[in-house]
């Protein structure tokens, strides 16, 4: 069996305002549109998409939180009306999407080796959480690839963040070491907004896009700076910032899936493509691609793994030096979208 | 009209999923006890906060008469899934609804087909007999942003509006004491607190609460809240707390344990 390949990453933020203002079918409430320029960048991140062709998306959701272990959805066949809890009123979405299981399991299997908790979820009447439909929605509408879908295991905030980013990384490197066994050509998704101080309240008119702007300007700048050394494939820099990023920004990326997805990608010093960016009541999103095989990176050979399981692993990631914040935190931060 | 029962219960399903294991059903059956004073109270509605309906933007209340459907929970999802159908009292939660502007809140009402009740909340309806026609409740949610005393207010509110009403209520607070669990597999017949602080602390704030001593309470939480990180800032007991007025006789705790190294406990208060 040849190889699999990580054909590409996409940070791929999932408010469900997206959706919403875009209107398809499958989602009850009617918008009159609102945030066109991020739903521009993700028809750009589509079009990107369509010609890698890929086999499988595996993606990372802040709203599946979980506290035993990393999990993994395990039923092949889900569907289902998914409402956001936050803004039911944007969201009442019927979904259905078939899950690789095949992969996940060694996904799970591949993190256990590395000495993390991993668990399969095999309940069929499991609710699929909303950041997972959303994103999908954004960057595949059609629905026609398999997915793989990963909790996010809340050590970043129950630990701190320099131990869950650990354990993120951990999780990255099980997850490319399954890709490369399965032959299969995949595309990564961390589904994390940006900075993420958000309103309190919501506008009449939700998508009354006069009462959209950052929430924050320290914020917006860090958003800024990030992105920027993004785009210059500044990867190693954009990773020694990240706590302090995640502390001042109050951003979603401290769930793990950025750190998660960089894992799995070996952490490429490659330009990322900007699609676009835009705040969604107030938070920064930012819709990006790392194009790993137009780089020529996308073929996964066997040195990616550390040469030490459990606690030696997991600081084998030695630029993420993060002070985080304390045990117990409430998950503020992975609410909002 | 008077608060004629309360209650403070976990928001954990293992209870209610996995009542076999010994330490679980011990809290399961301690939840069905205090279902039955709570029904014994003989209460129009059942005023509820569980801090796992969270939420950011305003204040939810659930103005949904009747909620039904199968819920997995997202980390138990092994023990299998849990079955609801709930009956709200939507003429107090839209009093409450309307209210809320006098307590300088913002809020709005959740009724939606398939919105996403939470684990709490259906655990405590499946243990405790309650959310039926005979029992309905009204649900407000966890604003991640509000403060203890803010969530005093709320209870207080909401015992208002049920008071302007001429109805005759019940308080049920859902949510834990010490929040840590274990992080890795473990037996789970041999369950304990994740460790012997958070027991004592657990221990000494539930001694407390039997002495029904406010004032002690009241200075003690910060350091209990800091220490042994008591679910959501223990935020549920200050529902229960604004409810009553701020005070109450003394109480009685049914049962009290580990839920996989967090801890739990079914109290019940003297109004």
């Amino acid at each position: 069996m040849a190889q699999g390949e990580i054909l590409s990453g996409f940070l791929a933020p999932h408010p469900p305002h997206l959706v919403y203002g875009e209107n398809p079918t499958q989602n009850e409430p009617r918008s009159q549109g609102g945030w066109e320029p991020l739903r521009w960048a993700y028809e750009r991140a589509r079009a990107s998409l369509a010609e890698l062709k890929p086999d499988v998306l595996l993606i990372h959701t802040p709203h599946w939180i979980t506290q035993v272990g990393h999990h993994f959805l395990g039923v092949r066949q889900m569907s289902g009306r998914s409402v956001d809890p936050i803004f039911p009123n944007l969201f009442r979405y019927q979904f259905s999407l078939e899950v690789d299981v095949e992969l996940a399991e060694a996904c799970a299997e591949e993190g256990r080796t590395l000495g993390l908790v991993t668990k399969m979820m095999r309940n069929p009447n499991f609710r699929v959480d909303y950041g997972t439909i959303t994103t999908l929605h954004m960057i595949r509408p059609e629905w026609d690839i398999p997915i793989v879908c990963i909790s996010a295991n809340n050590s970043p905030y129950y630990l701190n963040t320099k131990e869950g980013m650990g354990e993120m990384d951990l999780l990255g490197k099980g997850t490319r070491e399954a890709i490369r066994k399965s032959g299969k050509r995949a595309v990564l998704l961390a589904s994390n907004t940006l900075s993420h101080w958000h309103f309190h309240e919501e506008p009449a008119i939700p998508e009354d896009m006069s009462q959209e702007h950052p929430q924050n300007y320290e914020g917006y700048k860090w958003d800024m700076r990030m992105i920027a050394l993004m785009r210059q494939g500044k990867t190693r820099e954009v990773f020694k910032l990240l706590p302090q990023f995640i502390d001042e920004a109050f951003a979603e990326v401290k769930s793990g899936a950025f750190t998660w997805m960089f894992a799995a990608m070996q952490y490429p010093e490659i330009a990322a493509e900007l699609y676009g960016y835009g705040t969604v009541i107030g938070t920064g999103n930012a819709v990006m691609e790392w194009p790993l095989q137009k780089a020529g990176l996308s073929r996964l050979d066997t040195s990616s793994l550390p040469a030490a399981t459990g606690t030696e692993a997991r600081v084998s990631v030695g630029f993420l030096t993060g002070s985080g914040r304390g045990a117990g935190e409430p998950f503020r931060s992975s609410l909002v979208d | 009209m008077p608060v004629v029962s309360a209650f403070l219960v976990p928001g954990s399903p293992l209870p209610h999923l996995k009542p076999d294991n010994l330490s679980w059903g011990r809290i399961g059956a301690a939840f069905q006890r205090a279902g039955r004073a709570l029904a014994a109270s003989r209460p129009d509605a059942v005023l509820v906060y569980s801090t796992q309906w969270m939420a950011v933007l305003d204040q939810q209340w659930l103005t949904r008469r009747r909620s039904q459907g199968t819920h997995v929970d997202e980390n138990w999802h092994e023990f299998g899934s849990q079955a609801f159908d709930i009956i709200a009292d939507t003429e107090i939660a839209h009093a409450c609804v309307a209210g809320s502007a006098r307590i300088g809140m913002h809020a709005r009402g959740v009724n939606y087909e398939g919105f996403p009740i939470d684990t709490g909340t259906i655990t405590a309806c499946a243990l405790m007999d309650m959310g039926s026609a005979e029992r309905p409740i009204v649900v407000a949610s966890n604003n991640l942003y509000h403060s203890p005393s803010e969530t005093e207010k709320l209870g207080a509110l909401a015992v208002g509006c049920a008071n302007e009403q001429g109805k005759r209520v019940a308080v049920v607070g859902i949510g834990g004491l010490s929040s840590t669990m274990f992080r890795q597999q473990i037996d789970i017949r041999s369950d304990r607190l994740a460790s012997a602080e958070d027991d004592k602390w657990n221990q000494r704030i539930l001694q407390l609460i039997e002495s029904g001593d406010v004032g002690m309470l009241r200075s003690t939480l910060p350091e209990y809240v800091k220490l042994a990180k008591p679910e959501m800032g223990f935020k549920h007991f200050h529902w229960i707390l604004g409810a009553l007025n701020g005070r109450f006789t003394n109480a009685r705790v049914h049962a009290y344990g580990p839920l996989y190294g967090s801890g739990g406990a079914v109290i019940e208060f003297a109004p």
